[in-house]
Parts: C-alpha cells; sequence; structure tokens
C-alpha cells in the first residue's frame, strides 16, 4: 500500500487575504478513479497544482505512497510516478506523435550526459546498467524498453496510424487522445487529468471514460477534475466535492450526489441533476 | 564639486533617461512591443538634427521641429504601418515582435553606418543654451536641465491624464488586452498603435537629440547608451510611468554622487567603472531582482518555436532515410568550406572568420533554435572566450603556467562554461523578454567591466599557433578552424538527435507540458546554455586569433544583437543557416563598406515576417516547389506516385475525403494499382477501415487495364492544345465526381470489361478520348 497512494494531507493554500485551498485531505488510490468537482472558484484548480507541483502548499503535505512530495518540482514529481495532462492540450506541436510519446517514455530516467558525449545506445546501456541498481533502489528506473512501451500505447488507444504525424497538425479530439497516451508512456502510477472532457464530443467523451476504466482496471490511480459533471458521475469511483476552498462531501457518486450541501450548489445547475437522473434510471 | 553639485549634474542625464523610459512604456502599454529599436531611431534621428543644423545651416528650432516633429513620428507611423501592423494582424507571438524590433534596430544602425560611417563626432548641436541658473547661494543647475525636467513632467502628466481620463486612454487598453476584440467593438485599433508608435519614436528622437552634445555622436555608442536606460523600464516592471521616471532620476543621481569618491586598487577601477555605467549594472540588477515584469499578453514571449519551424529529426525509418538523403547536402557545404583553400593569401585570412563567426552562430541555434531561449549576450561568451585563451597562452591567468596556443583556446573555451552556467540560472524562471534583457545586460556588463578595463584586456599578444614545435601556415590554420567547426557540429548533431534532442525540443515547444511527463526542464536550459557558451567561447576565441588582435569592439553588447538577429534570419534551427549566416556577413564585410552586413540582415530580418522559419525554412520550400514542378515537368503523369492531399480530419478514427485522393490523380482507376505508393500518404492519417473502404472497393484493373488506362492519358496529353476542363460528372466508376472526359470512359473500361471483353474497351477508350477531344492537366 505504500507505491503509488496519491494523499493530500491538511493542504492549506492562500492568496493574500483569500484561502483557496482550505484544510483539504483528499485521496487517489491505486486502481480507482477519483473525481473532483466544485463550481467555479471552488479551489479545484488550485488543488490540482498543489498536487503536480505548479504551486506549493502553504501548510499541509502532499504525499505520493510514502515519500513527501509537497516541495518537488513537476518534472521530479513526474518521474516518481505522478502525470498529469493539461486542460489546454499540450503537445510539443513541432514533434511527431510517436517522438511525443517517446518523450513521456524515456523521461522517467535521466542520462542526457549519455546523448551529448554521443555514446552509441551500447555504451549508453553499459552506463544505465552500471547506474541501473542505484536508479531501481530510488524508484526512478525505467519499467520495459522504451520503444516498445511506445508502441504498445499507440496501437492500445488506435494511434499506430498517425504514428508519423507532427503533433502541431492535429485537431483537438486527437491532441487529448496524444496527450492522454504520452501521459501513459511515462507509466504513472497515479495520473492527474484537468478536464480532460472540453473540447470533445459525445462520441469521444464516451471513448475517453472508456480509456479511463481501462487504465484504471490496469492498478493506474485516476484523478480527474472536471466541469464536466455527465463524465465525472459516469466514471468515477468516488468524488469529492469542494465549496469555497473546502471540501464539503465525498464518497462514492450516489452519496456525494444526495449530499444537501452538494445539492444546495448545484441546485440550479441542470447538468447534475440531469446526470444523476440518468444514473439512476440505469 | 559638492554633493549637491553632482547631485543637479545628474538630473539633466537622469530627466533623459526618463523620456527614453516614458517612450519605451508608450510603445510598450499601446502595442505590447518593447521596441529594442528605440536606441536606433534616437540616434538616426541625432545624426540627421546634426546634418540639418552643421551641414545644411538650418537655424536649430527648424532643425529641431523637423526632427522631432515630422521625422521622428514619421518614422513612428512608418514602422507601425509597414512592419507591426501585419505582425499585430496575425497574432504574432510577443517574441516575433521582439525579433522585428531587432531587425529595425539592426536595419537602422546599418542606415546609419553607410550613411555617417562608424566614425565618432563631437560637434552635436544642442537645443538648449549652455547657460545656468542660480538656484541658491553657489548652486547652479543648467538650463537644459531644467528644460528637460519640464519635459519629464509634462510628458508623464499628459500621458498619465490621456490613458486615465479620456476614451482614448480607454480604447489603449481595449486594444492591448485584444486588438481584434477590439476592432470588433468599434475600436479604431491600428490609429491606436499608430499613435503609441509616433509617441513613442517622438520621444526616441527626443532622446537622441539630447543626449548627442553630451557625449559622442557615434552609431554603436548612442544606440548603447539608449538601450541601457531600459533599467527604467525593468524597474517600472513595464507598467508604472512614476517609477520609471524616479528610477532614471535616481539612478542618474546616484551615479554622479559616485564621482566624488575615489577608492584604490582593483576596488578603485570598479568604482571608476561605476561612475559611467550604473544604468547597465542596475538593469542587470533589476532584472534579477524584479520578482516579475507585467507582460501583456500572459508572457509568452519566450515561444521561439514561431521562428525555429522544425522539429526533431523523426526516430525510427523515417527519419533514416531522411538522414541518408542530408548526405549530398552535406557533402557539397564541406567542398564549399574547403574553397577558402585554393584561394590567394589575403583572400583566405578573410575566409578565416567564415568558421570562427560560424561557431559563435551555432551557439546561438543551440539555445534558441533548439532550447527555445532568446539569449542576447553571445559576444560577451565569445569575448569571454578569446580572452581567457589569450591570457591562459599569455600564462597570465590566475597564474597558472603559459599554455600552448591551441590548447589554450580549448581550456579557454571550457573556462567559459561556468559564465554559461551562471547565465542560464536566470533562464530556469524567466522566459521572453526577461531572459532576452538578462542576457543583453550580462553582456554589456561583461564588455564594461572586463573587455573595455585595461587591467584585463591590454598588453595581451597573440602568439602564432604551433604544433609540435611548428608554426601553424595561413592553410592549416584555417583547416583548424573547420575541425573546431566540425566539433561544434558534432556537439549540435548530438544536442538535436535521439532522447537529448527530443527532450530539448519538447522543452522548447510547452515547457510545462514537459515537466508534466518528467522532463528535466532545468537542467536542460541550464545544459543548453553552459554548451552554447563553450561553444560561442571557441568561436570567440578563433575569431581573434583570425584578426590578429583582441578588440573590445569586436564583441560588444550591439554585436550580440546583430548577430542573434542573423541567426534568427537565416533560421534558429537550422546548424547549416548558421555557417551561411557567417560566410554571407563575411563576405559582405570583406566586398562592401563598413555597415553593408548590417544593413543587409536588417532587411532580411523586417522579411521574416514572409517567411516565419528564416531563410533556412524558406529555401527549404522553395527547393519544396522546385522539386515538385520538376516532377510535373518532366515525369510522366502516370508513373508520377500522387501527390499528398490536404486533407483535414474531423475527429480521431475517420477521414471524410478519401475521393479527394482519387479525383486528384486525375486517373481514376488507376487508384487502386497504385495503391502502395500512396499508403505511404495515407497512413500519414488516423485512417480507420471503413474510412478506407471507397479506395478499396474502387474498382481494381487489370494489367491490360492499367496498360489502356496510361495509352489513353498519353494520348489525352498529346491533345494538349485542347485543353479544357470538363465540370460533369460520370457514372463511370461512380465513386468520385472528380472525372474527366478522357479519364471518363477509361474509368468505365476496366469496371466494363475487367476480364471479357479487351477490344471493345480499348474501342470505346479511344473513341471517346478522340471524340470529346478533352483532357485534363494539372
Amino acid at each position: 500500500m505504500s507505491r503509488g497512494v496519491l494523499q493530500g494531507v491538511g493542504l492549506v493554500r492562500r492568496y493574500g487575504g483569500l484561502t483557496a485551498v482550505d484544510h483539504v485531505d483528499l485521496v487517489a488510490p491505486p486502481g480507482m478513479i477519483t473525481g473532483l468537482i466544485g463550481p467555479n472558484g471552488a479551489g479545484k484548480s488550485t488543488l490540482f497544482s498543489l498536487l503536480t507541483g505548479v504551486e506549493q502548499p502553504d501548510e499541509g503535505q502532499v504525499l505520493l505512497g510514502t515519500t513527501d512530495i509537497s516541495r518537488m518540482r513537476p518534472d521530479i514529481r513526474s518521474r516518481r510516478g505522478l502525470v498529469q495532462t493539461f486542460q489546454v492540450p499540450s503537445l510539443f506541436p513541432t514533434l511527431t506523435v510517436a517522438d511525443n510519446l517517446l518523450v513521456g517514455a524515456e523521461n522517467r530516467r535521466r542520462d542526457y550526459a549519455g546523448g551529448l558525449l554521443g555514446l552509441s545506445a551500447q555504451g549508453r546501456g553499459r552506463v544505465s546498467r552500471t547506474l541501473g541498481g542505484l536508479l531501481e533502489r530510488t524508484g526512478l528506473a525505467p519499467k520495459g524498453p522504451v520503444d516498445q512501451v511506445v508502441e504498445e500505447v499507440l496501437a492500445s488507444l488506435g494511434l499506430s496510424d498517425i504514428r508519423d504525424t507532427v503533433a502541431g497538425t492535429l485537431p483537438t479530439g486527437a491532441l487529448r487522445l496524444v496527450e492522454f497516451a504520452r501521459a501513459l508512456c511515462a507509466q504513472p502510477d497515479v495520473l492527474l487529468l484537468d478536464e480532460p472532457a472540453s473540447g470533445l464530443d459525445n462520441a469521444e467523451t464516451a471513448k475517453l471514460a472508456q480509456l479511463l476504466r481501462q487504465t484504471a482496471a490496469r492498478g493506474v490511480g485516476i484523478l480527474i477534475v472536471d466541469h464536466d459533471v455527465d463524465l465525472v458521475f459516469s466514471v468515477v469511483d468516488q468524488v469529492y466535492a469542494m465549496v469555497g476552498g473546502k471540501v464539503v462531501a465525498s464518497g462514492d457518486p450516489q452519496t456525494v450526489r444526495d449530499d444537501p450541501t452538494v445539492r444546495s450548489v448545484y441546485l440550479a445547475q441542470a447538468p447534475l441533476a440531469a446526470a444523476g437522473q440518468a444514473q439512476e434510471r440505469s | 564639486m559638492t554633493s549637491i553639485d553632482l547631485g543637479l549634474a545628474g538630473i539633466s542625464l537622469g530627466a533623459i533617461a526618463a523620456l527614453s523610459g516614458i517612450g519605451l512604456l508608450v510603445t510598450y502599454r499601446t502595442n505590447g512591443v518593447l521596441n529594442l529599436a528605440q536606441g536606433g531611431i534616437a540616434t538616426l534621428v541625432a545624426y540627421v538634427f546634426r546634418e540639418m543644423v552643421v551641414e545644411w545651416g538650418l537655424p536649430i528650432w527648424l532643425a529641431a521641429v523637423l526632427a522631432l516633429g515630422v521625422l521622428s513620428p514619421g518614422i513612428g507611423l512608418l514602422l507601425e504601418r509597414l512592419v507591426f501592423r501585419p505582425l499585430a494582424r496575425r497574432r504574432a507571438s510577443a517574441a516575433e515582435s521582439l525579433v522585428a524590433s531587432l531587425g529595425v534596430l539592426v536595419l537602422i544602425l546599418g542606415i546609419t553606418a553607410g550613411l555617417w560611417g562608424l566614425g565618432s563626432r563631437s560637434d552635436a548641436p544642442s537645443i538648449f543654451p549652455a547657460d545656468s541658473v542660480r538656484l541658491f547661494g553657489q548652486t547652479r543647475i543648467g538650463v537644459d536641465a531644467l528644460a528637460e525636467l519640464a519635459m519629464v513632467v509634462v510628458f508623464a502628466i499628459v500621458i498619465g491624464l490621456i490613458s486615465a481620463r479620456t476614451s482614448f486612454g480607454r480604447q489603449i487598453r481595449a486594444v492591448v488586452d485584444d486588438r481584434q476584440l477590439a476592432e470588433l467593438s468599434g475600436v479604431p485599433a491600428d490609429r491606436v498603435a499608430a499613435a503609441g508608435w509616433a509617441a513613442g519614436t517622438t520621444l526616441a528622437g527626443l532622446t537622441g537629440v539630447l543626449l548627442a552634445p553630451r557625449f559622442q555622436l557615434n552609431p554603436y555608442g548612442l544606440t548603447l547608451l539608449v538601450l541601457e536606460t531600459f533599467a527604467v523600464v525593468v524597474a517600472a516592471r513595464l507598467s508604472s510611468m512614476p517609477v520609471a521616471v524616479l528610477t532614471a532620476l535616481g539612478i542618474s543621481i546616484l551615479q554622479s554622487e559616485l564621482r566624488q569618491f575615489t577608492l584604490d586598487g582593483d576596488a578603485g577601477q570598479i568604482l571608476t567603472v561605476l561612475q559611467s555605467n550604473l544604468f547597465i549594472v542596475a538593469l542587470l540588477i533589476l532584472l534579477l531582482a524584479v520578482p516579475k515584469l507585467r507582460e501583456l499578453g500572459g508572457g509568452d514571449s519566450g515561444a521561439t518555436s514561431s521562428f525555429s519551424s522544425r522539429g526533431a529529426p523523426p526516430s525510427g525509418r523515417v527519419g533514416e532515410a531522411r538522414y541518408r538523403r542530408d548526405y549530398l547536402g552535406k557533402l557539397g557545404g564541406f567542398a564549399l568550406l574547403l574553397a577558402p583553400l585554393t584561394f590567394a593569401p589575403s583572400d583566405l585570412r578573410s575566409a578565416f572568420q567564415v568558421p570562427a563567426l560560424a561557431l559563435i552562430f551555432l551557439s546561438m541555434v543551440i539555445v534558441t533554435g533548439y532550447s527555445g531561449q532568446i539569449s542576447l549576450g553571445v559576444a560577451g561568451f565569445a569575448g569571454l572566450g578569446a580572452l581567457l585563451s589569450l591570457k591562459l597562452a599569455n600564462g597570465e591567468l590566475f597564474g597558472l603556467p603559459a599554455l600552448p596556443g591551441i590548447w589554450a583556446m580549448l581550456v579557454g573555451a571550457l573556462l567559459v562554461a561556468p559564465v554559461g552556467l551562471i547565465t542560464g540560472y536566470p533562464a530556469i524562471r524567466r522566459r521572453g523578454l526577461t531572459l532576452a534583457l538578462t542576457t543583453f545586460a550580462v553582456g554589456a556588463v561583461v564588455s564594461r567591466f572586463v573587455f573595455e578595463q585595461p587591467t584585463f584586456a591590454s598588453g595581451l599578444y597573440i602568439d602564432p599557433l604551433t604544433v609540435f614545435g611548428h608554426a601553424l601556415s595561413d592553410k592549416a590554420f584555417y583547416i583548424l578552424e573547420l575541425l573546431s567547426l566540425g566539433l561544434g557540429l558534432l556537439v549540435v548533431r548530438n544536442l538535436h538527435h535521439g532522447r537529448l534532442g527530443r527532450a530539448l525540443l519538447a522543452v522548447r515547444d510547452h515547457s510545462s507540458g514537459a515537466a508534466a511527463v518528467g522532463v528535466d526542464v532545468r537542467n536542460l536550459k541550464l545544459l543548453a546554455f553552459t554548451v552554447s557558451s563553450v561553444v560561442a567561447g571557441l568561436g570567440g576565441a578563433l575569431l581573434v586569433h583570425s584578426s590578429y588582435s583582441f578588440a573590445a569592439d569586436d564583441f560588444a553588447p550591439l554585436q550580440s544583437l546583430l548577430w542573434f538577429t542573423a541567426v534568427v534570419v537565416f533560421g534558429a534551427d537550422s546548424a547549416i543557416g548558421a555557417i551561411v549566416a557567417a560566410a554571407f556577413i563575411v563576405t559582405i564585410d570583406v566586398l562592401a563598406p563598413a555597415g553593408t552586413s548590417t544593413l543587409a540582415i536588417g532587411i532580411l530580418a523586417l522579411a521574416l515576417g514572409w517567411m516565419p522559419g528564416g531563410l533556412a525554412s524558406a529555401v527549404r520550400g522553395v527547393l519544396r516547389l522546385l522539386a515538385q514542378y520538376l516532377a510535373d515537368s518532366f515525369v510522366d503523369p502516370n508513373q508520377r506516385a500522387p501527390r499528398p492531399v490536404p486533407v483535414r480530419i474531423s475527429a480521431v478514427g475517420h477521414l471524410p475525403a478519401t475521393a479527394g485522393i482519387v479525383g486528384n490523380t486525375g486517373l481514376p482507376g488507376i487508384g487502386a494499382t497504385l495503391g502502395a505508393a500512396r499508403s505511404g500518404h495515407v497512413t500519414r492519417w488516423p485512417l480507420s477501415e471503413g474510412a478506407l473502404g471507397p479506395l478499396a472497393g474502387a474498382p481494381a484493373p487489370t494489367p491490360f487495364g492499367a496498360a489502356l488506362v496510361a495509352a489513353v492519358a498519353r494520348y489525352a496529353a498529346a491533345q494538349a492544345d485542347q485543353v479544357t476542363r470538363v465540370s460533369g460528372s460520370t457514372n463511370g466508376s461512380g465513386s468520385d465526381g472528380a472525372l474527366v472526359g478522357s479519364a471518363a470512359a477509361t474509368g468505365s473500361a476496366p469496371a466494363a470489361g475487367t476480364a471479357a471483353r479487351p477490344s471493345t474497351a480499348s474501342g470505346t477508350g479511344m473513341g471517346a478520348g478522340s471524340g470529346a477531344g478533352t483532357g485534363v492537366r494539372r
């Protein structure tokens, strides 16, 4: 139970007089999809930044497994297995899709010096083998040959046909999928997804939901922040609802939906009601 | 002089710096462009003003009205209309605007140097009489200082009132927020932008006219003085006018006050330099200390990908094939670089500068082209490399023993690495404007405090290089240079390929996206800066050896700006472009009067708007077009592989426009035989099986059918004089609507007579071909 659980403990983030995140506790366990909902200004995005490392908490801790990662930079968190995607897809537009994925796959391990010295793959292999034991102990070792990981992900997401397309030319739907693929290539223990469904049509959203379930089934913990409550309630195993910087309700989707505070906040908002009815009917 | 006198003496310079700062802020707040050309404009106006008064004999007031009332705003309007409006129209990134303003600066410097030469003139006229007014006791203040101070107050108040109290001010804010949106709401955005430019350049002109009589009039010197006033706008965080004015006065008065102190030894020397260079030191310190500039437009100005159009060489088989094809070009380039070995001795010596300069340019390709940082301090690194290697060779560095020349060069270049590393640190958190200014300030500080100081940079002698005790001949030295260039290219290649190259490009393209998947953004930026500084240092060392002297001017801060512009013009991400740029500049400098290469680079920089990837990508584009044209002219249309068709995908997984592919070959039916060739294009797009349907379902011709199609097509081509376009579609294969006359019959031929009736099919084909008398050539 040590590796792969993302935990926020008593997280606080203030901007001047405003407390954007107010003593929030949150757990995203492996193999489960966790949702984070709340109206605009509830502090979702700030909490998300605290988890990814874009911002640092004023109080509290972010734990990955048993390690306190509160003060680590985003790239270090990522190499430890906490990988995020962005609200606006953040691909590398001049690289091909396959190369975008390769960047994701290659960077759980650092050996830039080898590349600079122009060491051959074999030479670098020797260097990595020497460092391998060390990396293994720090938990930074890659889990499999890089190319193989990329090909597997490309194939499993149906992206093989566009593997050599330059990412900058893709439409939004494809961008989201490729960004998700890139995150998968980094072999995350926990995936943090910021509004993964924005810009997707219904069919694409459905496909995404299916992908998320498959990914979670492989033992990856997923945390979704999304305005699209339809998506959130249709895929998540547990939900946190935030209002005014605090978590007002948490638990399985049914409990959260029935929570009086959540109801009062969302009462006038049709999507949630519709989602609720849809799920009740099913 | 008392402290008060010194303070009053500082007011005049402070007021001029404040005027310059106000001008910069006005342009920035109305257009979102930090006008690096401010110094160039000031210099040009000062030169014209002097020309009118001294050479033409115009009265000063008339010359002032012409220079400041007509010329200066005219330059602003012209720049807005020709350079910056097109950029704003296509929502160019702040980085592009920055480079455009650099281009303007370089162009104006070229014009000034071309018209008036690079020499200094000390007869610039002053607008104000050289009188002074008694304040109290023996304390007097110059009329000029009072007048300048009054101007600052008037300008600051007027501009403040306009932006805060008038509807025009509101329009300005709207245009800066979102130009397109403002236009949609009826704000005359172009007029607002033009007014901002005119006001900014007028103040720039005023700065130049006021500064010129205080210092010597010299294209580079005066420009640099104005660039130093950027400290003022940095302190103002690009927004607050009162802060800008107070900082300008404060720095200037402090600088003046420093004159009453004298110190002995090294500290004394530093103090002496500070007494005239406080602005540039303040610029560097402020840039490092000010938490964040209030950049407009979200501060995206670090996104240099806009002028580095190319990605990494793709991995896998595609990449290898492309790489092999490049060999020919590389061999050709290498042969050209060897050509100077056959030159006459004097020409060979001129060619010495090409590999040296190319190395310096390569260092910028690393930082700007590959890792996306704007670095305007490369001359500092190059100069340090040169200086350190000379000191090592002379045995004057840290008590180290004298090294043989070649080793001194290599070690000297390596010793630049720590400086590059330190400069890289601000780059971790800073991008764009801030980083550009920081690197510029580093270069300027190094230039002022090291290169221009006699303790460091005089009494150095350059021994001829030796190998095993034999002095290198000119040819051997050139070959040594080429070897060094080869070394630099090797480093660049290793930085651009494989995992490291991808990671660097990822940082350039989207640094937070890169961090999100574990790319070590921080260390990669540091690595790029460090490696780049070493390469530049090596280039600098070679440059000194090729010109047989160390001149501080060769590594002046403005050189960095010129070099950076040249690299961007020739393609920031192209190593070949860097070498071509070096050859271009050296050739022009040898053949044409001083300043011509600057002018040429400036003109090319303004053309960047039309060729965003620089010359390198323009050349790539032209070559592609040429190849296409040759293919169209000489290759039998039947043998031609189909062109890639611009296909838009509406969502992942299906391709709506397959019919277009068939239609575009102009030869239906042949589609299936070309299936293999075409798949090369098709697989670039996400195709599902269903989407391939129309293609796969098209009638497959027999070998005879295909031959028939070819025969008909050739016949149709022979009828070229009757070429017309047939708009109607046919009922032949029915799978696409773009069928054409001669092909119409053949389209039905394979369908109807695949095996059974070859002779009839042939008859129909010929008949239709001649009867309709139409064909299509594309």
